[in-house]
């Protein structure tokens, strides 16, 4: 009883851990089979067996979790892998599917992943415990050289790699000895090169200074110290006084000044860089003469922190450009630095409406008539923070009006006067007769002309995402104003795209534009022009043929009449023209449901699938092709209306 | 194992009987050996595979790439893994490089049964190349009409040099080594001959299967077949007149006696089998060629006509071999059937193999062990042993990873050979703990948790 209870024990265990969607088997679970099977033999022969059957199940991912599990046993127990390699031959074809008539079962991506997997495992297996197992040998041996499988060759490749990387070092071992033998023999004349340039150095200097001694410094007098309180100006004074210490080159010591920066040059770029290669050489270079090396190093050193305090030296005594220009730059760059702005989003829109506020700041109306706030909601509170001083009202006031685009008719805006239809302020010498220059056009007519007609611009939707939970996993991205074609209307939805119902809708409240001026002159124009419109229709109706008119309702009614016969006969097949909507729908109650290993198997169904379903079908067919055959007939008799 | 030995040393039973149970035991544990190993030179399947009858120490074998080769089963040419694998390689490789080359696959590749110095392939190419072994040369060849499917040479034979050969013509044609020309043409299959095996009890006797499905004995020294085995003639007939008996007694003298030896131990395992006791006595005395005990009474010429009719398997017949006694063939079919025939009463005894599977397309070679009586047959990808006289399977050697085509029992040290479309020639050996050997990290669990 006790043997029975636990041998179906490592079986339900290695189900459980098979029966699962992840890509990993459970670490608790696999611990747990480990465990059991370890304690005793029966049960791992129970393993085998039960593995062997799961990796025959007709699913792809079951198999790939079983063998990961055989691969977890077979590298740690003997007798596992002698139960195993018994059924190699089994056991490959299973996972890898090199047998034309044994191919994986469903999930291709998963497959694929298996047979991977499995040559992977075969290799490591190949390595570590081929010598002892023939059969392994032999199945890895027919996998690479029959059927040229490629295997990822794990091992040589850390090979190669570790080959190649000591390859690599040895000739870097290689070239630093070479240099080193080479700066053996060539050390002295190195060494004295370098002495003869900072000597000649040294000379050049020399010279510039004997000559410099007879001139005298200027004094400097308290007062002028007294002048320059600022320390930056007093900075600027020591450099300029410094710089007046220095000796300038003149016609007379320019030859002097050549030969100086020409050694300067060659101990800079080419001394000092060779011997700090030299130094780099002598560190890493490893050599049995390690006290010789040790000499040449710290002479090299040596020389180098000669080299440098030439250089400064020369620098001092300021022969030397390039450094100077190179603070000049420095400063330029550090004063030339830009103030970052705030505000990155100001986009070309916003900058215009700015402009045009500030181009009408004459007319304060104007200027908010040009405000567009449609799409500069993050702008508006930089607007704003002009004019905190307006009071509530005027605030409230300005909330509420409404926006007009900027035009001329700005320029009169809120003016209730006649205007002087003739009168324009230039005095015009008319020769088209008499002119009534006291002819006014009333203010009502003026405003009557200064309607704003605005199309209907429709309000930009911030349209909503669907947030509708996908079944692997996530929310649905699509943006739908009302209804998502795949999850329905859209509805506010909580993080975990459970619905949320709401009691009340969004007030649609209507913008109380205030604006009743505007609404009764728009009624006055529109009832002046409809009376002028009737007025003609009156007048046409009385003088049209009437006759006529009847003699064309006539042919009218006629071709109507042809044209309702011709399209009975093509409607009639047509009509049912996409209409097996309703047949096949149904299908959604299963969309929310948890996944599970038969839905890995089932196929996914594509847009193309569905339109395949929806056009392809014999009926929707055959009514296609009836219609074309009618069209063809109607055509044919078009052509040829006397052949029957 | 032990106690066998006790008594052995102490007389209670004979030598030959304890050979027989040693042998017994390391037959019935055949596994495949990680300790030797063929290495096959062969790039396509192989087709044939035959040790040679003198030493037992060489192994020929015949690849679809025109390939033959030798090895050394005794002798290992190189060790791998401190020790614990002995290769063997190929010593002698004759390809399609050779300049006498077969062009297209060797189907099959048989020693000369007298001594290693010479060897018969026969090739799809229509030619039984004889070639010197020493010299890698070919000595004489043969062009037979159509693909040679398959070469025999009497193991028994003093006074001939005989190659039989099957191919894709009907006839089965003799081909003299000592004249170098045909000497026989047998005709009376209706298709190509897949299957030759020359008779273990006579020289003079060979059995051939066709692709039209009949097995027919010839003797060679008469014209035309004696015998076409009939798959539904499963009955003893009436039994023959006494006189007869007397009159043929002195032709089977020397093949009765011969088989006495072995048919004592064998009586009480085949009394259930064919369900006849009296069968035994009988089929001692009774006459191999039966057409003489029926010439008695005049056949009409249809009823001979049907029987030349006759068919061993639905299907062709794709491989034939005789028991080391000569009493017993075993022939394999297309139709997935391992037939068991008495040969002295050419009755089907109707042993149910249980075979799931054979293959169709390609003769293949099966192997008899003599002393458990085995019988070794290549189904699909796996090699089968079944027990001859009640047909259960007692060993399955899975490991190929395509058809197995050829397999050899050495019968010398108990070693089964197999050769498959997979290209691997596998040895099969008795089971030997493995000795583990330094340089070699040893074979044991490893539980890290």
């Amino acid at each position: 009883m006790e043997e029975e209870r636990k041998t179906t024990a490592v079986a339900e265990l290695i189900e459980k851990a098979t029966n699962s969607i992840e890509p990993n088997l459970d670490p608790r679970l696999l611990k747990s089979i480990k465990f059991v099977v370890r304690s005793s033999e029966l049960d791992l022969r129970i393993a085998a067996q039960t593995l062997m059957n799961l990796m025959k199940r007709d699913h792809s991912q079951v198999r790939y979790l079983t063998l990961l599990i055989i691969d977890e046993l077979f590298m740690r127990s003997k007798l596992f892998r002698t139960l195993l390699v018994e059924k190699l031959d089994h056991l490959l074809s299973l996972s890898v599917g090199f047998r034309r008539n044994l191919p994986l079962p469903a999930p291709p991506a998963v497959a694929s992943l298996l047979r991977s997997k499995a040559i992977e495992f075969l290799e490591k297996w190949n390595t570590t415990f081929g010598i002892h197992y023939r059969q392994l040998r032999l199945g890895y041996d027919y996998l690479k050289n029959t059927l040229r499988f490629q295997f990822p060759n794990l091992q040589a490749n850390a090979a190669r790699m570790q080959q190649q990387r000591s390859e690599r070092e040895r000739k870097t071992k290689e070239i630093l000895l070479n240099k080193f033998q080479l700066l053996k023999g060539s050390f002295s004349t190195i060494k004295d090169e370098i002495q003869s340039t900072i000597d000649e150095i040294g000379e050049c200097l020399d010279i510039i200074k004997s000559k410099d001694e007879n001139m005298s410094l200027a004094p400097i007098d308290d007062e002028e110290m007294e002048e320059f309180r600022n320390s930056e100006l007093r900075q600027i004074r020591f450099d300029s006084l410094k710089e007046g210490e220095k000796v300038h080159e003149n016609s007379e010591n320019k030859v002097v000044f050549d030969a100086l920066r020409e050694s300067y040059k060659l101990l800079v770029t080419k001394h000092l860089v060779s011997v700090q290669e030299w130094i780099s050489v002598l560190i890493r270079v490893e050599t049995s003469e390690n006290r010789f090396r040790d000499l040449m190093l710290k002479e090299f050193i040596d020389i180098r922190n000669r080299v440098q305090l030439v250089k400064k030296k020369c620098e001092e005594s300021g022969c030397i450009l390039p450094n100077t220009k190179n603070h000049e730059e420095d400063d330029f760059w550090e004063e030339g630095q830009v103030e970052t702005h705030g505000n990155g989003r100001i986009n070309p829109p916003s900058k215009i409406s700015e402009d045009t506020s500030i181009a009408s700041t004459s007319h304060e109306k104007i200027e908010y008539a040009g405000y567009d706030d449609r799409g500069l909601n993050g702008n508006k509170p930089n607007h704003d923070g002009n004019k905190t001083d307006l009071d509530p009202l005027k605030s409230k006031l300005l909330a509420e009006a409404p926006v007009m685009n900027w035009g001329s008719f700005l320029d009169n805006w809120g003016s209730n006067r006649d205007f002087m239809a003739h009168q324009r302020g230039l005095e015009l010498e008319s020769h088209w007769g008499r002119v009534d220059y006291d002819a006014v056009i009333p203010a009502a007519k003026i405003a009557e002309l200064n309607v704003q007609t605005t199309l209907y611009n429709e309000e930009p939707v911030a349209l909503q995402e669907c947030r509708a939970p996908l079944r692997k996993g996530g929310l649905c991205r699509r943006r739908d104003q009302r209804v998502c074609p795949f999850h329905g209307p859209i509805v506010c939805r909580d993080d975990e795209g459970k619905p949320i119902y709401q009691t009340s809708s969004v007030e649609t409240t209507a913008l109380d534009l205030g604006e009743d001026v505007l609404e009764q002159l728009a009624q006055q124009a529109v009832s002046n022009v409809r009376k002028n419109d009737q007025e003609e229709a009156k007048k046409k109706e009385h003088d049209k043929k009437s006759l006529k008119r009847a003699r064309l309702a006539k042919v009218r009614e006629h071709n109507d009449a042809v044209l309702r016969d011709a399209a009975l006969a093509s409607t009639s097949g047509s009509q049912h023209f996409g209409e097996d909507m309703g047949t096949m729908g149904g299908s959604s109650s299963t969309r929310n449901k948890k996944q599970t290993l038969a839905s890995m198997l089932k196929k996914k169904v594509t847009v193309k699938d569905r339109l395949s379903q929806r056009l392809l079908n014999t009926r929707v067919r055959d009514s296609t092709t009836k219609q074309l055959t009618l069209g063809e007939d109607a055509k044919y008799r078009e052509a040829f209306p006397n052949q029957w | 194992m032990w106690k066998q030995v006790r008594e052995r040393e102490t007389g209670v039973i004979n030598s030959k009987l304890f050979t027989r149970r040693v042998k017994s035991d390391r037959v019935s544990s055949l596994q495949l050996s990680n300790h030797k190993e063929i290495v096959s030179a062969h790039r396509g399947a192989i087709n044939s595979l035959q040790v040679d009858l003198t030493e037992g120490r060489y192994l020929l074998s015949g690849g679809s790439d025109a390939s033959v080769a030798v090895y050394d089963v005794q002798r290992a040419t190189e060790y791998v893994a401190g020790g614990l694998v002995a290769k063997h390689k190929n010593i002698l490789l004759v390809d399609k490089q050779h300049e006498h080359g077969h062009k297209y696959a060797v189907s099959s590749a048989i020693w000369y049964p007298v001594d290693t110095g010479l060897f018969v392939t026969g090739s799809y190419d229509h030619f039984v190349n004889v070639w010197d072994t020493n010299t890698t040369q070919v000595v004489m060849n043969f062009k037979m009409p159509g693909k040679v499917y398959k070469t025999a040479m009497s193991a028994l034979s003093t006074s001939h040099m005989l190659i039989a050969v099957g191919s894709e013509d009907v006839q089965v044609r003799l081909c003299d080594i000592a004249s170098g020309a045909f000497s026989h043409t047998l005709s009376g299959h209706r298709d190509g001959v897949m299957s030759l095996e020359w008779s273990t009890s006579s020289e003079w006797v060979l059995l051939t299967g066709g692709r039209d499905g009949a097995i027919r004995f010839w003797d060679i020294r008469r014209a035309g077949c004696f015998s076409v085995l009939n798959q539904s003639h499963t009955q003893l007939g009436r039994r023959p007149p006494f006189l007869q008996r007397v009159s043929t007694n002195k032709a089977s003298t020397s093949k009765s006696s011969l088989a006495s030896v072995s048919s004592k131990s064998k009586t009480s395992q085949r009394k259930h089998v064919n369900g006849n006791g009296s069968k035994q006595s009988s089929a001692a005395k009774k006459n191999v060629i039966q057409e003489k005990a029926s010439a008695g009474k005049r056949l009409h010429p249809g009823l001979i006509s049907s029987r030349d009719r006759s068919t061993a398997h639905y299907g062709a017949v794709i491989g034939l071999k005789m028991t080391s006694d000569g009493q017993y063939l075993l022939s394999a079919g297309s139709d997935s059937r391992l037939r068991l025939w008495d040969v002295e009463s050419c009755c089907n005894t109707l042993v149910n193999f249980d075979i799931v599977r054979l293959q169709t397309s390609k003769p293949m070679q099966l192997a008899v062990s003599p002393d458990p009586d085995l019988v070794f047959v290549p189904c699909m990808s796996t090699v089968k042993a079944f027990s001859m006289w009640s047909g259960q399977t007692m060993l399955s050697f899975r490991n190929h990873y395509d058809n197995v085509n050829s397999c050899w029992y050495n019968e010398q040290d108990q070693e089964l050979y197999t050769g498959a479309s997979d290209r691997q020639i596998l040895v099969w050996s008795p089971f030997k703990s493995n000795l583990e050997h330094e340089g070699v990290a040893p074979d044991q669990d490893n539980w890290s948790d």
